[in-house]
Formats: structure tokens, C-alpha cells, sequence
């Protein structure tokens, strides 16, 4: 499904600051693999995944997406095959339009901008009904504005936005990093639920060390801006948190340095 | 890398710039120059019929009195489009061109184009107020290097005509900019005839022509009648003027006669064909060796009344017969 | 206030409310602040006279309209694709008006159009009279109105609304937003522009110097209708904007009755539109005021 070739991106290019976030990354996702992607700070974690969706543009290499070279595709080109939750709950709403707007605006992905009406009777019984299966009570308050929602609540909006056209791919940059226990677990199942009823291929980044084994079926680590582990299956089942820290430090030659992700 | 070639863009392009605007007017200049005596620099603040009319029998007056353009003298004429800064501009230019004789027409030209220059001779044309403009310190003897004709309309006279148009004004209106030079001297003699006359002024200021709409809306229902002066800024708004005033029914004297064509009642003012004539032959004069320092600063005596008789039917007002036939010209469609 | 100035106000306010939704567009709706608007707005009101000289008045304004489509898609062409700052190509795009316009006019600064048929003189003949400006420009109004509502709740309309309020949701959804900020400032400046054009061929004149200002006009009447009106729905605002346009016109009269000369009307202005943005603020400091002077009470009675 995805095909990433020998990608490099550097930011800041012939000043002081000038730092190599990919170095000539390889990776290769299946139709409905769940990946799920840890690695310290600066890593290169998010901006693999904006190279992917877009956002960012790529120094070297190429993206395949469902057998389509998406590499020089601007980013709203892409997107289209693309689904994308943010870390920032903010990011991916419309906080001045209602719920049901922003869902008619998700569910018109694809579908040409053009003068038809932005929202139907029948849309409106769609996302109603979608908004019924996150269970968080969203369907009665479809007609508010999406800035009055809690950050959890946006991200499942997000969440349900990114999903309501079926994606090629679902991005997810550690988005449930900005909100509370609780909260955090309702939406990372939601997600669990979502991408399996849907068989979604999916790029998830967490820093929780724990969930990134117990989600999905794969798991990467990135270390400066290089894949350093890449392990499915047995190999997966049988690794814990301890152990992971231990391959980690080995492997790349560094401690493990990111608190959230020892901790959390 | 980048940056040295940003920088020779910018140096390139600034380049071009200024040899694009030092180019242009010595071009215009040197294609007339083919063995030619005198550069004479026009400087028009805005294009306006009044003072088109005053730079046609202006070329014309010289060119009757021997001074053909293209011949013996060549003229650059520039217009500023309205614009204070482009009239700078060409000011700087007339003069670093080391023009013969400038001619300003209206007091902006001429404010700008003073200030520019103590040697060459300037001859402005329709200042009103060239004293309290700044232009000369002395009518008679202006002993400087500026001279000109003079557009004061006299406000006794033109309230004198309006006394006989229509008798019963008690209160009247004063609508004009009050940061024009020229209007604020007309109005101050026409609070000086009010007070002789036993009538009172309201004032009715605009700043620019956008405010025009609803400061005569305001005015209609305070006054019995509206004076404006030669103020290039109710000027540029005239046709709502009128259409206000108009459908009040109130009777609006102003200081010229384009103002009259363009929906005032009524003035007693200057022939501007005649005004441009009397500017050439001060410039005659001056070609001719005089001292523009030396020559008094003409105003015109001859008056004459304008009337537009479509305004004079939307207020339902009859010119009496004496005056009509003392018109000089009566303006209807 | 007589009626004459009552009636004028409301011709004029109905008029600039066209140039007002026009700007709630660009300033409110897509986040954009665009300062052509006051060269459009003297592009339409010279694109109007010229062709209302021609004997083409009702051809004028859609001209105009185009007209002004079209300065707008400079300055959206100039901010996505040349990624100029929003500000700054606004104020590229209204210097350069500043010449073409005058091109349009044939050199000259101003334009007057005396005995030429206007949109209004041909209604002016009829029963109508002296009403057929009112009545015209608010048909002209009404239609706009009615278009603008249907369009932003087109799909392009839904995007166009959503990209003012955070464009990377739009571009990850699909959308290119390039697109939508070209056709939303098209459609602003278009709005100036015909409301240019219906001013230029009401008052019978056009001058390069009547759009100055424009763009703060426009803004205030979209904060005063915002302020007094609410923001609950979107038909709310858009008519909240209208109105905010005719009441800052009434709020002028209302200046220019009890006095104040003209000079001080841009601080009325000023003053206005402070008034109406703290608006907000100042309640909160009311109510907080209200609860402490309950609070003392209570108390000082408790001790009583």
C-alpha cells in the first residue's frame, strides 16, 4: 500500500541550524497494516509523516501510495488518499463551523469543489448516525460550534473526519498526546475500533512505549532520522517495554532520552 | 548563494527605475529642442475643464502673439493627475531641466513649484488668493520671480446677484474644504457680507469629496441657500450637490462657471478663456525680457453672470428678466 | 433629523452595504486582510461612469463587478502564489489600481455625468421618483445577499468558510486552498467594485480620490453590525452586516446634525469602531463590577 524510497529531508539547509531529519529512509506498509512508530526527540517521527501527507517537500527519494507516485503531488493532491489526525486538537477542525459542517466538509473529500450544496438532508441522518457509534454523545449536538467540544471530543471528530471517506492510509501523530488518561484511552480506542472495522492501513506515533506494543501489529523505532527497529509478529508478542529500552540503547549507541516515552 | 544574487536583483532593478523616470521628460524635451530658444514647463494640478480651458487660450494667446510651440519656444506640458506628490515631482524635474519660464495653473501647482525655485520666472494662473497662498508677499510689486492672474470671485458680488435672484436668504450654508487656501478667503468675505447684510453663515466643511453626500443633506434643512467657492473639492462633487440641494429646493451659488454647468444656480465670475489670455501675455512680457518680480499680479475685473436654467426649473425659481439678460451664459440641456 | 437626511442616509447605507459584505468576506470569512479594497471600489465606480457615458449604465455594473473579480484574483495570485504577505499584496494591488484606474478614465481625475442615463434616471421617470434610488439599490442589495447566502453554503462555501478558519484542515481534506482564496477575493473585490459603481452612477461622478478610506468604512460597518446584531447564524451575520453599514451612515447624520464638522468625523469613526471591538471587554468589567459592589453590600449590611 505504501512505498517509501530512500527518503531524505533536511531542515535549514546551509545555515546554522541546518539538521538532517531523514536519512535515505526505506519502509513498506501492506493493505491494512497497523504500524505503530516510537523514537526520541527529534527523531524524525513527525516529519516522516508530513513528508508523506504532504506538508512537508522532500529532499530525496519517493512516495508510492496504492501504486500511485505521490512524491511531487502537493499536499492537497495527496490528501485525498490520505486520512490525518494532528497532535494539536486544534488543528484538525474548523472551530467556527458546526459538527455537522466540518463532517460534510470531510465527507466531500474526493468529490469536486464545486457549487453543489455543501450539506444534504440525507448527509445530515449519515453523520448522525456515525456520530452515534463514537458514543460520545456528539449526535445530539450537532448544530454546535466545533470550538464549545473538549480537546478529546475534537480529536474524535478528527478522528471520525479522517475516516468517513475510507482512506489509502490513516496518519496519526501522536494524537492523544495532548489530552488527559482518560480521555486518552476512550479515543485510542475508538481508534483501535475504527481501523479494524475498516481495515484501515494505518502510521500511528506514539510515545507511549507500552501502546505502541499493544496496537497494531507492527512497531517501528526511529533514531535520528533512520528506521533502527522494524519488528512484527513473534518477535513483537514477545518484547516488553524493558526489553525494548534495552534493544533500543544497543542499537543505537545512545540512552534512551525521552521522559514521556520512559514514563508514560 | 542565494544571497548575492538577491542583492544584484534589487541594485539591477533600482538601476532601471531611476533611468526609466530621468529618461522620460528629457526625451519629451529634446525631441522639440532642434534648435529652439525657449522651454516653457506647464504644470496643471488635475485635469478639469475650467483649467483646460485656461492652458488651450493660453498656448493660443502665445502662439497669436509670435511664440509657436515647436518653433521659438517648446512646451512640456504635465499633468499631476490630482496627485501632491507627483506635483512635486514634476516640479523638481521643470526645474532641474533648467526650464526658461514655468507656468503654475491653480494654487496647488503653484505652491509646489514656488517652493522649488528663487531664479526661474513662475506665472501662475487661477490662484485666488496668492497672498494668503504664500505665492507673493506683495500684489503690486511682487519682486520675487513669481507673478500671475489671479481667479478671486468676489463673494459681495456673487451675493449681490443672489439678493436678486432670490431675495429672501437669511441663513446661508458655507460648504467648501477648509484646508484649501483658496476657499477659506472667499468665505471670509462672505462672513464679512453677511454681517453687513443681516444674515448668518453655517458653516458646512468637507474633507474630502466622499463626505460631500451628507454634509449638504445636513446643511439643506439648516439654511435658506449654499455658497461654495471655487473649492476643488465640492467641485469634483458638484452633481450631488445639486442633486441634494435640488430636490430641497434650495438654491446653491457657487464661484465658478463649470460649477454652474455641473448643477449650481448661479455665479458672477471670471471668463477662464479670457484669464489664459491675460497669463500669455504676462508671459509675453516676461520672454521679452521683464522681471516677473516687477509685474503686478493681475486680477480680473471683468465679471460675468452664469445661470443654469435645468436647476433653476428642479428648485421652481424664475431668473428675473434683468438678469438673464445680463448673462453671459445660461446653461440648460 | 428631517427626512431628507434620513432617506439619504439609508440610499447611501444600503449601497456601502454591498462594499461592507464585501469586506466581511475577505477580513471575516476567510481570515484574509485585504486592503485593495480601495482601489477596487474606485475601479468599479470608473468602470461604471465610462460605461454609463457609453450609454451603458445596467452593462456598467456587471463590468464592474468583473472589474473587480478581477483585482481581487491579483492580489489572491499574488499572496498563494508568489507567498507575498496578505497585507502587503493588498497594498500591491491598490497602488496599482491607482494608475490603471486613471487609465480607465482616460487621464483625467475625475469624471462627472451630467444628462447621461444611469441605472436610477431610467426608474426616476416613473412613479417611483425620488424613491427609485432607495428601491433600486436595495433590490440590487437583496439579490447580492440573497447569492451570498446560498453560495457560502455551497460545498465551495463550506471550504471557503472553513479555510479562514484553519486551512491546514482544508488542504488535508483535499481542498486546494489556493483556489479557494482565489475565488474568495475575487468575489470580495467584486462586491466593492459593484457597490463602486452603484455610488459612482447615484451621485453622477466618479473621483480617483473616493475610494480612500474605504477599506475602514467597510470594516466598521461589519464590527458595528457584528457588535450590535450577533454572530448566532450565518444569515445573522450577513445581516448583521448590512445593517451595520446603514447605521454607521445614520450615526454620521446624527454627527452632522448636532454640529460636528466634517473634519472630526473620522475620530467619530475611530471612536466608533473602538467602542464596538472593546465591547466585549467592557461588559465583563461591568458584570465583575456589579458582583463586587454585591458582595460589599452584603457584607456591609452583615456588619450593620
Amino acid at each position: 500500500m505504501l512505498k517509501i524510497e530512500s527518503l531524505s529531508k533536511t531542515f535549514g539547509k546551509g545555515s546554522n541550524n541546518e539538521k538532517l531529519a531523514l536519512n535515505k529512509v526505506n519502509l513498506s506498509l501492506q493493505e491494512g497494516e497497523f504500524v505503530t512508530i516510537i523514537g526520541g526527540n527529534g527523531a524524525g517521527k513527525s516529519t516522516l509523516l508530513n513528508c508523506i501527507s504532504g506538508v512537508d517537500e522532500t529532499d530525496e527519494g519517493r512516495i508510492i501510495l496504492d501504486s500511485v507516485d505521490v512524491t511531487f503531488f502537493p499536499e492537497y493532491k495527496r490528501s485525498v488518499r490520505i486520512g490525518r489526525v494532528f497532535q494539536n486538537p486544534l488543528r484538525g477542525t474548523a472551530y467556527d463551523m458546526t459538527i455537522e459542517e466540518n463532517l460534510a466538509i470531510a465527507f466531500a473529500k474526493g468529490k469536486p469543489t464545486g457549487l453543489r450544496p455543501g450539506m444534504t438532508k440525507k448527509d445530515s441522518l449519515l453523520f448522525k448516525e456515525k456520530l452515534e457509534l463514537l458514543d460520545l454523545g456528539l449526535e445530539k449536538r450537532m448544530h454546535q460550534k466545533v470550538g464549545l467540544l473538549s480537546g478529546g471530543q475534537r480529536q474524535a471528530l478528527t478522528l471520525l473526519m479522517a475516516t468517513i471517506v475510507k482512506p489509502k492510509i490513516l496518519l496519526l501523530d501522536e494524537h492523544t498526546a495532548a489530552l488527559d488518561p482518560t480521555i486518552a484511552r476512550k479515543v485510542l480506542n475508538l481508534t483501535r475500533k475504527i481501523v479494524h472495522e475498516e481495515k484501515l492501513c494505518t502510521l500511528m506515533i506514539t510515545h507511549n512505549m507500552k501502546a505502541s506494543l499493544e496496537l497494531g501489529t507492527r512497531t517501528i523505532i526511529l533514531h535520528e532520522g533512520q528506521i533502527i527497529m522494524d519488528f512484527q509478529g513473534q518477535e513483537r508478542s514477545n518484547m516488553t517495554v524493558d526489553r525494548l529500552i534495552e534493544q533500543f540503547e544497543k542499537r543505537s549507541g545512545a540512552e534512551l532520552d525521552n521522559d514521556r516515552m520512559l514514563l508514560g | 548563494m542565494k544571497k548575492p544574487l538577491a542583492v544584484i536583483i534589487s541594485v539591477l532593478m533600482t538601476l532601471s527605475v531611476f533611468s526609466l523616470t530621468a529618461c522620460a521628460p528629457s526625451k519629451a524635451v529634446s525631441a522639440n529642442n532642434s534648435g529652439v530658444n525657449k522651454k516653457i514647463g506647464i504644470l496643471q494640478i488635475v485635469e478639469h475643464p475650467s483649467l483646460n480651458t485656461i492652458r488651450e487660450s493660453l498656448i493660443k494667446e502665445l502662439a497669436a502673439k509670435g511664440y509657436k510651440d515647436g518653433e521659438n519656444i517648446s512646451i512640456d506640458y504635465q499633468n499631476a493627475q490630482g496627485d501632491q506628490t507627483n506635483l512635486k515631482t514634476i516640479a523638481q524635474k521643470f526645474v532641474s531641466n533648467k526650464y526658461d519660464l514655468i507656468v503654475a495653473i491653480a494654487t496647488p501647482s503653484a505652491q509646489a513649484v514656488v517652493s522649488e525655485t528663487k531664479d526661474i520666472p513662475i506665472v501662475f494662473s487661477a490662484c485666488t488668493d496668492p497672498l494668503g497662498s504664500g505665492l507673493v508677499t506683495n500684489m503690486a510689486q511682487p519682486n520675487g520671480n513669481v507673478t500671475g492672474t489671479s481667479d478671486a470671485v468676489s463673494a459681495e458680488k456673487i451675493m449681490d446677484l443672489a439678493k436678486r435672484i432670490t431675495p429672501n436668504i437669511i441663513k446661508i450654508g458655507a460648504l467648501y474644504n477648509a484646508s484649501e487656501t483658496n476657499s477659506v478667503s472667499v468665505i471670509n468675505n462672505l462672513k464679512d457680507y453677511a454681517k453687513k447684510n443681516n444674515m448668518t453663515v453655517v458653516e458646512g466643511t468637507v474633507t474630502n469629496s466622499s463626505d460631500v453626500q451628507q454634509t449638504v443633506a445636513s446643511l439643506v434643512s439648516k439654511v435658506d441657500a449654499i455658497f461654495s467657492p471655487i473649492d476643488n473639492t465640492v467641485a469634483s462633487a458638484m452633481p450631488v450637490v445639486a442633486q441634494v440641494a435640488n430636490e430641497a429646493k434650495i438654491p446653491v451659488y457657487v464661484g465658478a462657471d463649470s460649477m454652474v454647468k455641473d448643477g449650481g444656480l448661479a455665479t458672477y465670475g471670471i471668463n477662464y478663456a479670457v484669464l489664459g489670455t491675460e497669463t500669455a501675455d504676462m508671459v509675453v512680457e516676461i520672454l521679452q525680457g521683464k522681471k516677473a518680480g516687477d509685474l503686478p499680479v493681475k486680477t480680473m475685473k471683468d465679471m460675468n453672470i452664469y445661470l443654469n436654467k435645468d436647476t433653476s426649473k428642479a428648485i421652481g425659481i424664475n431668473f428675473p428678466d434683468d438678469v438673464l439678460k445680463e448673462a453671459a451664459q445660461v446653461f440648460k440641456n | 433629523m428631517t427626512f431628507l437626511v434620513l432617506k439619504g442616509s439609508f440610499e447611501l447605507g444600503i449601497i456601502y452595504a454591498i462594499m461592507a459584505l464585501g469586506v466581511f468576506i475577505s477580513f471575516r470569512t476567510l481570515n484574509i486582510p485585504d486592503l485593495s479594497v480601495d482601489g477596487s471600489f474606485v475601479l468599479g465606480a470608473a468602470v461604471s461612469v465610462v460605461m454609463s457615458s457609453g450609454g451603458r449604465p445596467l452593462l456598467g455594473l456587471l463590468i464592474a463587478f468583473i472589474a473587480g473579480c478581477g483585482a481581487g484574483s491579483i492580489t489572491a495570485l499574488l499572496h498563494t502564489k508568489l507567498k507575498i504577505q496578505p497585507l502587503l499584496a493588498g497594498i500591491l494591488t491598490m497602488l496599482a489600481l491607482y494608475s490603471l484606474n486613471l487609465k480607465v478614465m482616460g487621464g483625467r481625475a475625475n469624471i462627472p455625468l451630467i444628462n447621461k442615463a444611469t441605472v436610477f434616471s431610467v426608474l426616476e421617470k416613473t412613479a417611483l421618483g425620488n424613491y427609485s434610488k432607495l428601491i433600486l439599490s436595495l433590490a440590487i442589495l437583496l439579490l447580492m445577499l440573497f447569492f451570498l447566502y446560498l453560495f457560502l453554503n455551497t460545498r465551495l462555501g463550506f471550504v471557503l468558510r472553513a479555510t479562514g478558519d484553519n486551512d491546514h484542515m482544508v488542504r488535508a481534506l483535499g481542498v486546494n486552498t489556493d483556489f479557494v482564496i482565489l475565488m474568495g477575493l475575487a468575489i470580495s473585490n467584486g462586491l466593492v467594485a459593484l457597490s463602486g459603481a452603484l455610488i459612482a452612477q447615484s451621485q453622477s461622478y466618479v473621483d480617483i480620490g473616493m475610494g480612500i478610506g474605504m477599506v475602514i468604512i467597510g470594516l466598521a460597518s461589519v464590527i458595528i453590525g457584528e457588535v450590535i446584531f450577533g454572530t448566532k447564524s450565518l444569515l445573522r451575520r450577513l445581516i448583521a452586516v448590512v445593517l451595520g453599514a446603514i447605521l454607521y451612515r445614520l450615526i454620521i447624520a446624527f454627527a452632522l446634525e448636532i454640529g460636528m464638522p466634517s473634519t472630526d468625523l473620522k475620530l467619530v469613526s475611530a471612536v466608533i469602531v473602538a467602542l464596538a471591538m472593546a465591547m466585549p471587554v467592557i461588559k465583563k468589567r461591568l458584570s465583575l463590577v456589579k458582583r463586587k459592589l454585591a458582595v460589599t453590600n452584603h457584607e456591609g449590611r452583615q456588619k450593620g
